[in-house]
């Protein structure tokens, strides 16, 4: 089957498709349009590597797991771990406007100021609406702190900045399709046509319940608060059951679940994986047994591979991070949560 | 202009195209009057009357459809003009209450419809035999079957046209049309014949109890048929096997007869006069005969009147054709299925065949010009649809843009009718969108197929405030049939410069939204596509860019475009040679030996377009000044 129509049949026409952008930026077949990944043309490969990138279709994961990770380390609820951390920036400037921590904007200045990385492939807003993003700055990265909290073609980007081949040590932050279609580039299904694979320079996670489907979003915008006005947005341990918007002028709202449920993409729901286990670094918020402010603020960071342990070593070095103890059943807490994503996206 | 068509040299024999001959004939025929709507393959004729027409003394004009034309030419006619109107088939079927209508009212001077019938459909969407509506309406029909009778039979038909007070039409096909033989020419009177004074109490109206003259009319008609010089017979006294031919039919026809070696015994009847049919002649040979052939383009008209003919006079004939299916049913006639078929009725063996060359002939899609904007607007509209959510309902229409339903347009259409019919097949489906219909919809029409019959279509989809989209594809030109002009030109088949309509001035006094795009600006107008197929009710995008003929032809500065192919990355690229193989323009080819893109020099016209598609940028365009 031509890669083009696999990819239509098996992944958009089956709302499969998390418009992560894997399968765009290396040719004019495929686009992306309000959060939606776009075939426009026909192309008549059968071996496109949108196809081969495509978060959404089979691969083996355990072959490709043993490519990048040590088999000792994986866990059967939140994948390959070598540590899990109780973390956050210790600079406050990150955590203001940062979903959580400021984390992964602490780790991604260092990684670009000790030369680990020479850019970075991140979201920002243009507008209303999340773009992917290319950092080559400290102030590049602080732009494009938060969440959108919708599942943006970032991966659009990093196809293309790899295509150009000016930057060599790129990294990548993204939720589980992302990080996992990075790893599919890592693998060069096709080595003659690797799109410069080996720029990819570090792959940090982010967890993820659900993305919203765009319109959906701007459907609660436009019944809680405009777009242009949501400083924030989070959901608290699930017995609140509600997802809590902060406006700008700093009041919150709190929206029951089931009303967001539904704006929830399928592609999301039949997702897997909460943690990104394909990653050097996975990082998510804080989520303390001892209840939903105790660890408010603070990131939950797993290390994954020799890259991420040695990227963590340095942020504790440099001081970048604060680290707190992880407290009793933390860890517990994180695999039920992983779980139960899972045992979930089998359902659906 | 062409001498042969206006100088008086009555005897000398020139070669003429059948289009001509129709020109010639009707400057022969002194006619006061000209008016027609291009189709192919009768498109020449009525420019070709412009062009000489202030020269001849008489008035030609591009009319804004068929029905303008016709009835203009009706007007004409009450005040004892000669004049003759120029359609194709579907124009024809377009004047049809016209036509009837005009049947029962009858005329006062010489009223000529010269209808173009496409066998094969080479220049149309569908196969018509007009013949039909010469049967249907009671309205006598000649047709020629070569050159020569295209001219004489101009005369003819205005003579049988005044003697009967009866419109007549004279049927071609595409072969005649666009054929060419020899002609010898004509007298052309000095002057045109002096008009009437239309009287107080003169009269030309349609009422029923018209209907009994009409057929008295038609009775009349074929009295005068009985003797027509344009019906010949060669054969033996008395055949047993008869071929009945029309048109091309029978020169088709003697050329088969010709290579199976001139069978004495097999008659030949070759009718000029094809409606009402001239059934004494007919029957003279007919009661002797035991077969009959018929040989005709597109129906089996003359096929199915000889077995009426048979059955009502009680003769025991096997009749063949193309219902009996001797003959190819569907296409046009050519000597390939009228052989075999002549051979089979007369039993005579086929003779050899030389084979030329095994190599099949090439297989060409219909395509765009290169440069064409229609590509660009049909490349914008596909990106476009694809973005929505919920897949849009594209409907089209006729002009150039036909041909975006293949490849040429990325698909880019799903219904089409018949010219016109887009914003009312539109309208429809808009009108869904508040029972439960949510999908964008979305039509076209060129420049001159707005004028044509969309307008009262946008009156009514406005006014009904259908919920679509029509995207004016204005060039500036009728493309399709050969830049005639029409009322956003500003130019008239006289050549008179004459004040051109706005489109988008009569969109906005007719209360519709409008915007203007230049489809050339891919990314802009993709975005504002998708913008208005958002916004309620009726939109229309007016797409502004000249049709790439004219626009070659009258650019000031000399633009060059090129493949750079260092930066070209072949096959390598992903791009999966997007510039040749999906952007599709003739000008967009591939270099096999460099395995990479290159540029037709010959067919680009500069457009530059393609390189704003190139991924790698690897196209380059350069202006410069013309020397």
């Amino acid at each position: 089957m031509l890669s083009t129509y696999a990819l239509d049949t098996q992944v958009l026409k089956k709302d499969l498709c998390t418009s992560c952008g894997a399968c765009q930026g290396m040719c004019p077949y495929w686009g992306s349009w309000n959060g939606r990944t776009v075939w426009l043309f026909d192309c008549d490969r059968k071996d496109g590597r949108c196809q081969a990138f495509c978060p959404r279709m089979p691969y083996d994961r355990e072959a490709l797991r043993g490519r990048f990770f040590d088999a000792a380390d994986v866990d059967p609820d939140i994948g390959p771990c070598k540590g899990l951390y109780l973390v956050r920036s210790a600079d406050p400037a990150d955590r203001d406007g940062a979903q959580h921590g400021g984390t992964v904007t602490a780790l991604l200045k260092l990684a670009l100021a000790e030369g680990l990385i020479d850019a970075a492939v991140l979201n920002h807003m243009n507008g209303d609406d999340p773009e992917g993003f290319l950092a080559t700055s400290a102030e590049d990265i602080m732009a494009c702190r938060g969440s959108s909290f919708r599942i943006a073609p970032t991966l659009a980007k990093l196809n293309e900045a790899l295509k150009a081949d000016e930057y060599k040590k790129i990294a990548v932050v993204g939720t589980a399709c992302k990080t996992l279609a990075t790893y599919k580039m890592l693998a060069k299904p096709y080595p003659d046509r690797d799109n410069n694979a080996d720029n990819i320079g570090l792959v940090i996670g982010l967890f993820c319940g659900w993305g919203l489907d765009w319109d959906g979003l701007k459907e609660l915008a436009a019944k809680y608060v405009p777009l242009d006005e949501i400083a924030h947005m989070d959901i608290p341990p699930s017995k609140y059951h509600s997802l809590v918007i902060r406006a700008k002028d700093g009041r919150e709202v709190s929206v029951d679940l089931d009303e967001v449920t539904p704006l929830v993409r399928l592609a999301c729901k039949a997702c897997d994986d909460m943690t990104a286990e394909f990653a050097d670094i996975s990082v998510g918020s804080g989520r303390s047994a001892d209840g939903w402010d105790v660890d408010k603020g603070w990131n939950e960071l797993i290390v994954r591979s020799e890259k991420g342990a040695k990227l963590l070593q340095l942020a504790r070095e440099k001081g970048v991070l604060e680290f707190k103890d992880m407290p009793e059943g933390g860890l517990d807490k994180l695999k039920r949560a992983a779980a139960g994503k899972r045992s979930k996206a089998v359902r659906e | 202009m062409d001498w042969t068509l206006t100088t008086n040299a009555p005897g000398k024999i020139v070669l003429m195209q059948g289009n001509e001959a129709i020109v010639r004939g009707a400057v022969e025929s002194g006619i006061h009057f000209a008016a027609s709507y291009p189709g192919s393959p009768s498109s020449q004729i009525l420019g070709m009357l412009g062009k000489i027409a202030k020269e001849r003394n008489f008035y030609a004009q591009w009319a804004t459809n068929e029905i303008a034309a016709f009835q203009a030419c009706l007007g004409t006619s009450f005040a004892g003009a000669r004049s003759i109107c120029i359609v194709k088939q579907n124009g024809l079927l377009c004047i049809a209450d016209a036509l009837f209508c005009a049947a029962q009212h009858g005329i006062k001077g010489g009223v000529v419809v010269v209808t173009s019938d496409d066998p094969s459909a080479h220049s149309s969407t569908n196969e018509f035999d007009s013949r039909h509506m010469a049967l249907s309406a009671s309205i006598p029909m000649l047709e020629p079957t070569n050159m020569q009778e295209a001219k004489d039979m101009v005369p003819y038909a205005f003579e049988i046209s005044e003697r009967t007070k009866q419109v007549v039409i004279i049927r071609l096909t595409t072969r005649v049309c666009h054929g060419r033989g020899s002609v010898a020419l004509g007298q052309i009177p000095e002057t045109q014949r002096k008009l009437d004074v239309v009287d107080e109490w003169d009269r030309m109206v349609c009422v029923s109890f018209r209907h009994q003259v009409m057929l008295d009319t038609l009775e009349a008609a074929r009295e005068l048929f009985e003797e027509s010089p344009y019906n010949h017979y060669s054969g033996p006294e008395h055949p047993e096997k008869l071929i009945v031919a029309g048109g091309t039919g029978c020169l088709y026809t003697k050329e088969a007869l010709h290579l199976l070696g001139d069978p004495a015994d097999v008659g030949l009847l070759e009718l000029g006069t094809v409606w009402p049919l001239p059934e004494k002649l007919l029957l003279d040979k007919l009661r002797t005969a035991k077969e009959v052939l018929a040989v005709e383009e597109v129906d089996p008209f003359l096929e199915d009147e000889l077995l009426r003919l048979a059955g009502r006079e009680g003769l025991d004939l096997k009749i063949w054709g193309r219902n009996e299916g001797t003959i190819n049913r569907v296409g046009e006639l050519d000597p390939d299925h009228v052989l075999p078929a002549v051979s089979a009725f007369t039993g005579l063996p086929m003779p050899p065949r030389q084979k030329t060359s095994d190599v099949p002939l090439l297989t060409r899609d219909l395509n765009f010009c290169a440069g064409c904007p229609h590509r660009a607007t049909f490349f914008v509209l596909k990106q476009a649809m694809r973005r929505e959510k919920v897949p849009g309902i594209v409907v089209g229409d006729i002009g150039c843009y036909y041909m975006a339903g293949s490849e040429a347009g990325q698909y880019g259409w799903q219904v089409n009718n018949c010219m016109g019919s887009g914003i009312n097949v539109a309208e429809g489906l808009g009108q869904l969108s508040a029972y439960g219909m949510d999908q964008p919809v979305v039509t076209m029409c060129g420049d001159s197929t707005f004028f044509h019959t969309v307008l009262p279509g946008l009156c009514n989809a406005s006014y009904h405030n259908s919920n679509m989209l029509l995207i004016v594809l204005d060039n500036s030109a009728t493309a399709m049939t050969g830049f005639q002009p029409h009322p956003g030109t500003g130019l008239t088949a006289m050549g008179d410069e004459v004040k051109p309509m706005s489109i988008r001035a009569i969109c906005e006094a007719m209360n519709c939204t409008v915007e203007e795009a230049d489809p050339f600006e891919i990314e802009e107008t993709t975005a504002l596509l998708n913008d208005m197929l958002h916004r309620p009710g009726l939109k229309v995008l007016i797409m502004k860019q000249p049709c790439a003929t004219l626009m070659a032809k009258s650019r000031k500065e000399k633009v060059t475009v090129w493949v750079d192919q260092d930066k070209c990355l072949g096959d390598n690229c992903g791009c999966d040679r997007f510039c040749s193989r999906v952007w599709g323009c003739p000008g967009n080819s591939w270099d096999f030996k460099a395995g990479k893109a290159v540029i037709d020099p010959v067919s680009c016209v500069g457009c530059g377009v393609c390189a704003k598609l190139c991924p790698q940028g690897a196209i380059q365009v350069k202006k410069e000044a013309r020397a």
